[in-house]
């Protein structure tokens, strides 16, 4: 008797969501391909660790999550530093930017977010810094110097979270606050400014952006002063070693334009994780998930949230039939007054 | 930078130029020049692209002003339909070529005084009036004024250019170009008479004059008036700009700032649409100083039909696009000034006719938005009731014309957006030369011109496979502050001289036919090996169609199978790597493209 071919899942992305889900697949589809692309140079690392960079923690093995034997060991075929050019869902085929043509059965789309940058903002690119990346800490780390000064613009919780180990580590902060600030919170006016508050208290020099009418242009810094200066519509200006946007996530689905998925900002999922298209799931936060509480789309943030997406992605492919429930506190709180605790700061 | 290889003497010493209508190569055409097909103008893009790169960018703009009369107009605001269909832009090849932007730099850099090529008819005693001075109705006047006829345009605005002119903002098109263009383009003895409305009011002049006094009357007079905005609840039926001086609907907005009027908006606006005047819209109340600018659409981004730079660069003005959200109702305060508007959330359904999405409410969903303005641009709608002649119209009241572009009136004509409703500008174009042609063969009797492919050997490839690696070129564009506190400055500046010959080598000349002699062929294979896509193919057959075309190649899978080696020019990308790998030189290169002759 001719049995069926073992499926091949296909992943795209290696964070959070996209470990999981190859994790889970594994487990329960032992014979299964499966493909995980991804475009970083690394496998699988804990990115909220990286602030740990300055805490003297820069081999990248030390930001692994899974040793590089775990990916042969369980036969998940990794693909490092791969774009995805497009997807063709009538085909079932993918089109890797060398115009390689990928065959799946299943496709997870869990290739995250990237770091968003207010398009007014754009022409400044290459004077601005990221934090998304291994790489990408390693090059903050060694443009600030012992004591130096980091300026965030926006401060999303992925930026304060690098503010507490900056201040920690003896380098001063400066804080461009707008509309992002503590993304993805919801913070009313007043919860903001009590927040504000104690980030001062904890050595955060913030600067309203509102107040100072935004942010005109960036430059770089004179000679004998900081690398970077940012001028405000006001006509104040302040200098800062490192210049670095926080301004939340943007989810990375420009390859799936043109798939044939429902897309608005991420791609739109029902609550099963499945997309417009039935080979075609999604996990983390590239994806939009009906909420029938708020009557609308929403992402839902943090690694718990992400972790059960992905394992949810790979348990409803493999056979179960069930619908995405928010795992993660999505509450901040403030401490005794002096310290400000996020959930989205914790990590296991 | 790699150099263009040099044609010119190519061409010097190429052979005779065949004339075909053979149905292969019309076919071949039609299917392999993929923007020239999407664009409804017919643009020879390859050939005017393939100027630019050898710095003819005079006989660039004529290869354009043959299919399109305004082309460093339309270089700024084509919606672009070509370079969504740019081979360049298909899977695994990378991005569109900069089509757009490319026609303006062939507008920019021609030199001043350059010779037009404008193939005169004898005079024919014929007079036609256009009613618009519109895209439709100067592109038809060109085309019918180069025939010979005689030619009036009524106009009922103070200037030419129509929704050139009174809709589209000067910061995305310069009054001089417009005016510029407009005139070489009119001034083959063309009448045009502003401010001469055609109607029923005093002052007018009746359609019914019209026929009377000249042979034959196009009604070219566009789509002007605003759709209402359909709302739910209390304001079922109600026009929320009737009620409430904050609410504005967009097009006659626009055109009130452009006839010179003032207009105010306040702190926080909203816009309601996904077009060119929706975000037109949002990006002059950034210009008029509102704080927030928000545009508010029924889908989502993917879906609005606009290119993707024109919203980027909405966005570096500060305006922010929501998606799936459709108002249901408005909400005033005490005073009865704008306080919010009512929308519910929408999910995304199928495919409207026109490639469009559907939004599909979702009920008890609804929410409220503050803004304190409200501007509507959801789409216009023709208006017909200055015609005094009755003429059938069809469903959507628009009026109705035949296969030889005529409505049901003797003589009279109709085109561009007046018959099919809001398009682009340069679908009504395109509409307006069809128009000009089909009066021509009524007034004369006959058709006088035809189509047919012409064909042009060419000696070597025209491109590098180097080129094939080269990236789009980015528009550069006015400083963000200069933009919005100016009004009026043009915020894409243009390319420059090198960018403008790096973009144009991107393309792939797909005008281009490369085909292999199969019977000096020596299936060596060595074509096969150096092309860097599956673009040659050893075939056991190519379905021959009913009407003589070629259909699918049936591909080989043993040797002993076949029966030709086939270039599939569906692949290829002109890279010309076959061509100078061939050890017997059977490959051929031809030119093909549509041309225009007499009929003898």
């Amino acid at each position: 008797m001719k049995t069926a071919a073992p499926r091949h899942h296909v992943i795209v992305g290696s964070g959070v969501a996209g470990a999981q889900a190859a994790r889970t697949l594994r487990a329960r589809e032992p014979e299964a391909r499966i493909s995980m692309l991804t475009l970083a140079s690394l496998p699988f690392y804990n990115r909220y660790d990286l602030p740990q960079v300055f805490r003297g923690r820069q081999d990248w093995h030390q930001f692994l999550v899974d040793p590089p034997e775990y990916y042969t060991e369980n036969r998940i075929e990794l693909r490092r530093c791969t774009q995805v050019a497009n997807v063709d869902s009538q085909r079932k085929v993918i089109t890797l930017g060398h115009n390689e043509e990928m065959h799946y059965d299943t496709l997870v789309v869990a290739s995250g977010g990237r770091s968003y940058l207010p398009e007014e903002l754009s022409e400044f690119r290459h004077l601005l810094d990221g934090f998304g990346s291994y790489e990408q800490a390693m090059v903050v780390r060694r443009k600030v110097p012992e004591g130096g000064t980091v300026m965030l613009l926006g401060g999303d919780m992925i930026g304060l979270d690098l503010a507490r180990t900056l201040l920690d580590t003896g380098h001063k902060v400066v804080l461009v606050t707008d509309e992002h600030t503590f993304w993805p919170h919801q913070v009313t006016d007043d919860e903001k400014k009590e927040l504000l508050t104690v980030l001062e208290r904890m050595g955060v020099e913030i600067i309203a952006g509102d107040c100072e009418g935004g942010i005109d242009a960036i430059q770089e810094g004179a000679k004998g002063l900081p690398a970077r200066r940012v001028i405000f519509g006001g006509g104040r200006d302040r200098y800062a070693d490192v210049i670095m946007p926080f301004y939340g996530l943007h989810p990375s689905v420009e390859f799936m334009l043109g798939s044939g998925v429902d897309i608005e900002r991420g791609l739109l999922v029902k609550k099963s994780l499945r997309t417009t298209n039935d080979a075609i799931w999604a996990a983390g936060d590239v994806c939009q998930i009906w909420s029938d509480e708020e009557k609308r789309y929403r992402f839902y943030y943090g690694w718990k949230n992400v972790r059960a997406m992905g394992e949810l992605a790979a348990r409803n492919i493999t056979g179960e039939d069930e619908a995405f429930e928010p795992t993660q506190d999505e509450s901040l709180h403030i401490h005794d007054g002096v310290t400000i605790h996020s959930p989205f700061w914790e990590y296991a | 930078m790699s150099a263009v290889p040099e044609s010119i003497e190519a061409r010097r010493e190429t052979p005779s130029v065949a004339y075909s209508e053979d149905p292969r190569d019309v076919d071949w055409v039609g299917k392999n020049i993929p923007c020239q097909t999407a664009c409804p103008a017919g643009t020879n893009i390859p050939a005017y692209i393939r100027a630019i790169a050898e710095g003819r960018h005079g006989e660039a703009y004529e290869i354009n002003r043959e299919a399109n009369v305004l082309p460093g107009v339309l270089g700024r605001i084509c919606s672009r339909p070509c370079e969504s269909a740019c081979r360049h832009g298909w899977p695994g090849n990378g991005e569109p070529v900069a089509i757009c932007h490319l026609k303006r730099s062939a507008a920019d850099y021609k030199h001043a005084g350059h010779r037009i090529t404008e193939r005169l008819y004898a005079p024919t005693a014929k007079r036609v009036a256009i009613v618009g001075a519109g895209p439709a109705g100067v592109a038809a006047a060109h085309d019918l004024s180069v025939l010979g006829h005689d030619v009036t345009i009524f106009e009922r605005e103070a200037g030419s250019g129509g929704m050139l002119r009174y809709g589209i903002p000067e910061f995305r098109l310069p009054r001089d170009i417009l005016d510029f263009e407009l005139h070489n383009a009119l001034r083959l003895g063309v009448e045009l008479r502003l401010s001469a409305g055609v109607g029923k009011e005093p002052g007018e002049t009746p359609v019914s004059a019209l026929l009377r006094d000249y042979d034959c009357v196009l009604l070219a007079a566009g789509c002007m008036a605003p759709l209402p905005l359909p709302l739910e609840g209390d304001w079922k039926g109600k026009d929320p700009a009737d009620v409430c001086k904050d609410v504005v609907h967009g097009l006659p907005f626009l055109m009130a700032l452009h006839r010179g009027e003032t207009r105010k908006v306040r702190r926080r606006v909203a816009v309601v649409g996904a077009g060119f005047t929706a975000l037109d819209c949002a990006r002059v109340a950034v210009r008029l100083g509102a704080e927030e600018v928000t545009i508010h659409i029924r889908t989502a981004e993917e879906y609005i039909p606009v290119p993707k730079e024109e919203i980027f660069e909405a966005k570096r003005e500060g305006i922010r696009i929501k998606g799936l959200r459709t108002p249901v109702g408005v909400v005033l305060d005490e005073k009865g000034r704008m306080k919010g508007i009512k929308f519910v959330q929408n999910r995304l359904g199928g495919w409207r006719e026109g490639g469009r999405r559907l939004a599909i409410p979702i009920e008890g969903s609804e929410f409220v938005d503050p803004c304190d303005t409200m501007l509507i641009a959801i789409g216009q709608k023709t208006v017909n009731d200055f015609l005094d002649v009755k003429v059938e119209l069809d469903r959507w009241q628009n009026v109705r014309t035949g296969e030889a572009g005529m409505t049901s009136v003797k003589g009279l004509f109709a085109a561009g957006d007046f018959v099919t409703g809001p398009t682009t500008v340069i679908e009504a174009i395109g509409r307006g030369r069809k128009a000009a042609a089909q009066i021509d063969t009524w007034l004369m009797g006959h058709p006088r011109r035809k189509k047919v492919v012409r064909i042009h050997p060419v000696a070597q490839p025209l491109r590098e496979r180097a080129f094939d690696f080269i990236g789009r070129q980015e528009m550069p564009t006015a400083a963000l502050h200069d933009r919005v506190h100016s009004g009026t400055l043009e915020v894409e500046t243009g390319f420059d001289q090198p960018h403008t010959g790096e973009e144009s080598k991107r393309c792939y000349l797909c005008n281009l036919r490369y085909q292999i002699d199969v019977d000096r062929c020596i299936y060596c294979r060595a074509c096969i090996e150096v092309a860097p896509r599956a673009c040659i193919k050893l075939v056991s057959g190519v379905e021959v169609l009913e009407n003589g075309t070629y259909g699918k190649l049936t591909e080989a899978k043993e040797w002993n199978q076949v029966g030709a080696i086939w270039i599939d020019n569906n692949e290829c990308i002109r890279c010309g790597a076959c061509f100078k790998a061939c050890p017997v030189n059977c490959i051929s290169i031809t030119r093909n493209e549509f041309a225009e002759v007499d009929i003898a």
